[in-house]
Parts: structure tokens; sequence; C-alpha cells
């Protein structure tokens, strides 16, 4: 359990990276998949899911106000489950539901972050130094709200699908086996169509 | 603009969206950036700091590595603005502010998310991938192989960590400079570089890798497989090139990858199982 708090305290301070702070892509699924897997001790685990989440969500950009679901939280997650002892295959499409998840949880974050940033500018408005309190808290509130997703996530699916897991019948894992085997071929023939030439 | 300025507005740009919001975006973010300049051009009025402010609290969004073209076009044009003699005068510098405002924060955008978004960042995962094959690193099976180094995974991550960050920390950093200093006439230094043809160059290079990758992936998954004819080649094969189709087919319709994956798993589970 201290692993899996472990995973989920750095994968909350990643996803600080994919839109509130830095943004050096270090929350990029190649990049977040092996770091996250350096708490796990499962080097290739941890790349295979990094490679695979970024191939998945390599169509979607964060154009506008449009908000992709999370490379980081995808990791994360996944990661989170495989060392609950889940399987790479059932750990990774977790994964990808719960950042499909949280997508939706970030948009309502961010419709109220409104409301509370309108009664925070008044403030500013009247003392100026108040601005820098304003970011900082505004980063605390996004990564313990980030963590405490992570952390609910991981504990309600790893601990019921745990108890699952010897009651799924072969026939399941050899079917999630095929469509995990998937996910690279779907990526890279979208990289293809990615690339094509609309420019100039 | 000092060197020791634009340090500050390029050190406080990466927290342009810690209050990305629906109803401003990143008008929070733009404040907190343009503090510093601010305090030093109404250094002798303080009391027009929170007016000033103000105006920087409006709705505000752009491509976050481009947005340094906006920091230092609005220093600019602000500078100019403290400088006004009459009231005439601030009124209409007032309002090219805001038109300024409104429109590089468009132009920036679209450059930005064109370049950074849509070609810099799915190279760098070619990149990062071919690295990974060349190293022999199959991470193609759902069984992944054991005893990898941390220099054969962080080599490729290393890489792309810095040629990601190469580019855009030397946007982040010449835009302040190149739209501060940018003539009337100059576009706010936009017109320096040649997006179009460095775009268009990266995702004709792209292409190719991007098919080399295919091709070599595809070599990858079924070189070793003792028979042609066998079982377990055709089976591949089969995945293969329903996949990549369906992918390719796809993309016209505009659906994700992911609902991709979560339609081939509910399926696959459904057939398996009956």
């Amino acid at each position: 359990m201290t692993q899996v708090l472990l995973i989920c305290i750095v994968g909350a301070l990643l996803e600080l990276d994919t839109t509130y702070a830095f943004q050096f892509t270090l929350s990029r699924g190649i990049i977040a998949g092996p770091l996250l897997s350096l708490i796990t001790g499962d080097l290739m685990a941890g790349l295979q899911i990094g490679i695979f989440t970024e191939l998945i969500f390599i169509d979607i950009s964060p154009l506008g106000g449009l908000l992709p679901p999370s490379a980081a939280v995808c990791c994360t997650l996944s990661l989170a489950l495989c060392s609950l002892g889940i399987p790479t295959y059932f750990a990774f499409f977790f994964g990808v539901i719960g950042s499909v998840l949280f997508s939706v949880c970030e948009v309502i974050v961010r419709k109220n972050r409104s409301q509370w940033l309108t009664r925070q500018e008044h403030i500013i408005l009247k003392r100026p130094p108040y601005l820098s309190f304003v970011v900082v808290k505004a980063l605390g509130i996004s990564f313990t709200m980030t963590l405490a997703f992570l952390l609910f996530y991981s504990a309600v699916m790893g601990s019921s699908f745990a108890r699952l897991l010897p009651f799924l019948p072969e026939k399941l894992h050899l079917a999630s086996k095929f469509a995990y085997m998937a996910v690279p071929w779907i990526g890279l023939a979208t990289l293809v169509s990615i690339f094509r030439l609309k420019t100039r | 603009m000092t060197r020791w300025m634009q340090f500050q507005l390029f050190w406080r740009s990466f927290f342009l969206q810690a209050g990305w919001n629906f109803a401003k975006y990143q008008n929070l973010g733009l404040a907190f950036v343009m503090t510093p300049f601010l305090r030093s051009v109404y250094k002798q009025d303080k009391n027009d700091l929170p007016s000033v402010l103000e105006r920087y609290l409006e709705s505000f969004n752009t491509q976050p590595m481009m947005a340094s073209f906006c920091f230092g076009a609005l220093a600019r044009q602000e500078e100019r603005m403290a400088q006004a003699k009459t009231l005439a005068e601030y009124r209409e510098r007032l309002s090219e502010w805001n038109s300024l405002k409104r429109s590089l924060s468009i132009t920036t955008a679209s450059l930005g998310d064109r370049l950074f978004w849509g070609t810099l960042k799915p190279f760098t995962l070619l990149l990062a991938l071919f690295i990974w094959l060349a190293l022999n690193i199959n991470f193609f099976e759902p069984t992944p192989q054991r005893g990898l180094s941390c220099l054969d995974v962080f080599g490729a991550c290393i890489v792309v960590f810095f040629a990601f960050n190469a580019v855009a920390l030397f946007v982040k950093w010449k835009g302040i400079s190149l739209s501060y200093d940018a003539p009337n006439n100059g576009c706010f230094g936009l017109t320096q570089f040649d997006w179009n043809k460095t775009i268009y160059n990266t995702k004709l290079f792209g292409m190719l890798l991007a098919l080399g990758l295919l091709l070599g992936g595809l070599y990858y998954f079924l070189h070793d497989l003792a028979s042609f004819l066998g079982l377990q080649f055709i089976t591949r094969a089969i995945i293969v090139l329903f996949f990549v189709s369906i992918s390719l087919m796809t993309r016209d319709l505009r659906i994700p990858n992911m609902y991709l994956y979560i339609a081939a798993m509910l399926v696959f589970n459904i057939v398996y199982l009956f």
C-alpha cells in the first residue's frame, strides 16, 4: 500500500506538469511511465504502459478549452493497479477509463474554479502582492484534488478487481490480452495520418 | 527591457496556466507573469497598479509556449501607455493594447498548437520509439521482456525531453525579446521564423519516420515466428492488418483511439465469452 501511495503522490506531482506548472512534458506517457516504474521496480511494464498511453492519446490535443484525458493519470493508475497484482492488460484498461473519468472531474473543477477566482480577484485588486499567494493556492488545490482522485480510484478499483480476479475465466484474460496487443498498431497507424501534409 | 526583467517574465511564464478556468482561461497566469514588469513601469504611481492589473485579469488564452510573444508585445504597449501625455492618447493606446492582446493571442495559439502539439510532440514520440526499437526493446508483446537497464529505458526519455524542451524554451525565451524589440510593422517578431516551412519539413520527415516505424514494427513483430503459414503468424498478421486499417478509417470519422481500444476490449471479451 505504501508503494501505491508513493506512486499516487509522484503521479499527482507529474500531473501538475500537464497544465498548471512548467509543462516540461514530464507528464507525457513515454516519460511518466518509466519514471513511475522506478517506484514499482518493473521498468519494462512502466515503459510499455507509457508508450501505449502516449499512442492511445496522441490524436487528442489540448486545443482551446478541450481537455484530453491525462497521460500522467493513466500511467499512474495503471502502474498503481499493477503493483496491487493486477495483470498489465487489465491495469491499462482501467487506467484509460480512470483518465477519462479524471478529465470529467477536471472539467467540473475548472468550472468551479472560475467562481473561486472571481472572489480572489477582488482581494488581488485591493492587495496586488496577494496574486502570488493565489497562484500557489491554485497549484496546491490542483495537487490535492488529483492525489485524492488517484488514491480513491486505485483503492476502489484495486481492491474490488483483485478480489474478482481469481474468479475470472481464462477466456477473459485472452480477450483482454488480444485487445491490449492492438494498442500499438492503432497508435502507429494514427501517427502516419497525423503527419499527413496539410500545411503550406 | 533588461535581461533580469526578461528572466523574471520567462520564469513566471511556467505558471501561466496555474489558474486555468473556463470563464477567463489564463487570466490569473497572465497577471502573475506581467506583475514584475508592471511594478517597474508604474513604480512612481503605485496607486495605478490595481487598475492596471484589472485589465490583465480579463480573459486571455493562448498556447503556453508561444505566449512569450504576447508578453513582450503587451509589455511594450504598456510602456507606451504609461508614457501617454494626454488622455486621448492614452485611450487610443489602450484600445490598441486591447486589440493587440486579443489578436496576438489567437495568432500565437494557432501557430503554437500546430507546431508543439500537432508536430513536435508526435515527432519526438517517433524518435523515442525508434531508439527503443534500435535497442531491441520489444514493447509490442502483452507479456513484456524483463531485465532492462535504466540506461536503455531512460536514454530515449532524455533525448525526447531535451529535444522538445530545447525548442520550447528557446521560443519562450526568444519570444519575449523579439516581440518587445520588434518595430511597429514587424508583426511582433513572429515573422523572424518561417513557421510554415518548419512545420512542413518536420511533418514530411515525420511522415517518413512514421511509415518506417510501422514497417519496422511489423518486421519486429513477425520476424522471429518459425513459419509464415503457422497459426501464430496468421493471427498476428490479421491483428495488425485489421487494427491498422480500422485506425486509418476512423481518422476520417474523428473517432479517438481510446474509444477504438475500449470498443475492442468490450467486443473481444463478449466474443470470447459467448
